[in-house]
């Protein structure tokens, strides 16, 4: 892993910390303050934006990029770049291209499982397979993140409903990232590949959930057909 | 360093004894609509089976030392998936019960023993353990009232015991000579066989 500079090292230290205090302030603020927790933007980003199936794959993203050369997250910085703008801007194309996927109009285009696979895929790997795959992963996790807050957007195109998301995924990543970088620990590569797994068997048991066909014992039961036959007498009002 | 050890033991005999409550022998295949995040996280926290063999895996890497560490907790989820579809597909695996409390008794007796094969061995016999626990849970999950959350929650709480079990498996490795561990290992594998007699009788 490259070295930065002493000073550049000090000032990360403390930078990833302070940003996860200051995001966490601003959740619990939302969450219990009578103001903020009346606005619908703030009970659907609590809702929907911190739901764990949204945030775990940046959680995910997040840790890759505290494991892999500050050369290696330079090269993958630009691919989210251009997955999470892409998706927002030309969301269309995107959907067009998961369409492919059988049932995906039903489940939110397998968003979720998606981003849960990739990131999966680069952690689990070693060290110089996660230098690899987290410019790709980096890609796909951030398109699916901005094709998610389009998706879920109940406002039908009110901005603060596309960029108050946005700034949580960044934050969630950076806080992450930043934090974990500033206090490596050997047994991270352990637990990155742990993490890496259990991220990939929840992609493939949330998308194979998906795209189980519902059990029979699920299926409402039928239903009540009322008596019209007319040898029955109807009670006059 | 002493301290620690013993700390782990109480939370260890703690969780035990709250995993190992008396239920009914096939507690761990349930039936009906289960919820979302909580109840996928919950389910392997409050079912003893599933517990004793999450820990045990963890454990047992743990004991081993090496690459075991990890690649047995690694490998666990990612075959338990191959037979969560399995359940999900409805294909038939019978003996489910039996393999889930083979895999209590089995990894239980590893540990006792301090058997340390070679990891490929390890490898194919946890492979087997998670596609029996694999099946129990994939059947349910399309049952469940939020399939995704379900499964998140589920997952979590499988790899958190994976890593209780390492962080009590590589703080009980050495004081004693290891015989801590062995000791605990020994109580798994009685676990092991009070759920093997009722799952061998219900057959």
């Amino acid at each position: 892993m490259s070295r930065l500079s002493p000073r550049r090292e000090a000032w990360l230290a403390w930078c990833g910390p302070a940003l996860a205090a200051l995001g966490l302030l601003t959740i619990a603020a939302a969450a219990l303050l009578p103001g903020l927790n009346d606005s619908p933007l703030a009970r659907w980003i609590l809702a929907d934006t911190l739901a764990p199936a949204r945030i775990l794959p940046l959680i995910g993203f997040g840790f890759a990029l505290a494991m892999i050369s500050a050369t290696a997250v330079m090269a993958a910085l630009p691919f989210a770049t251009v997955g999470i703008a892409g998706a927002l801007l030309l969301p269309d194309r995107l959907l067009a291209l998961l369409d492919l996927i059988p049932k995906a109009a039903t489940h939110l285009f397998f968003a979720g499982p998606i981003s849960f696979l990739a990131i999966g895929a680069a952690l689990v790997g070693s060290d110089r397979w996660r230098t690899w795959l987290t410019p790709p992963a980096a890609l796909i996790v951030a398109a699916m993140a901005g094709l998610m807050v389009k998706l879920s957007d109940p406002s039908l195109h009110e901005p603060a409903y596309t960029w108050t998301p946005v700034l949580a995924t960044i934050w969630i990543v950076a806080a992450v990232a930043m934090t974990l970088r500033a206090s490596q620990r050997p047994w991270f590569s352990i637990f990155a590949r742990i993490l890496g797994s259990w991220l990939l068997a929840i992609g493939l048991l949330y998308g194979g959930a998906s795209l189980m066909p519902p059990k029979p014992d699920l299926a409402p039961p039928p239903m009540p057909v009322p008596d019209v036959r007319p040898d029955i007498p109807q009670q006059q009002p | 360093m002493n301290t620690m050890i013993v700390r782990c033991m109480a939370a260890a005999a703690a969780i035990a004894a709250l995993g190992s409550w008396p239920l009914p022998a096939a507690a761990h295949i349930i039936s009906g609509a289960q919820g979302g995040f909580g109840s996928g996280f919950a389910h392997p926290l409050t079912g003893p089976d599933h517990f004793l063999a999450m820990f045990a895996v963890g454990l047992w890497g743990a004991q081993m030392g090496g690459r075991a560490v990890w690649t047995l907790p690694v490998t666990f989820p990612l075959i338990m998936v191959g037979g969560g579809i399995m359940g999900m597909l409805g294909l038939p695996l019978p003996g489910i019960e039996i393999g889930i409390a083979l895999s209590i008794l089995a990894l239980g007796l590893a540990i006792s023993l301090a058997w340390r094969p070679v990891e490929w061995i390890a490898l194919i016999l946890i492979s087997y353990f998670a596609l029996c626990h694999g099946y129990a849970h994939g059947a349910e999950l399309p049952l469940s009232a939020d399939p995704a959350d379900y499964a998140i929650g589920f997952v979590l709480a499988t790899g958190m015991i994976h890593l209780f079990g390492i962080g009590v498996g590589l703080a009980l490795n050495k004081p004693v000579g290891g015989k801590l561990a062995r000791g605990l290992g020994a109580l798994i594998g009685l676990g092991g066989i009070y759920f093997l007699v009722p799952a061998v009788t219900a057959a």
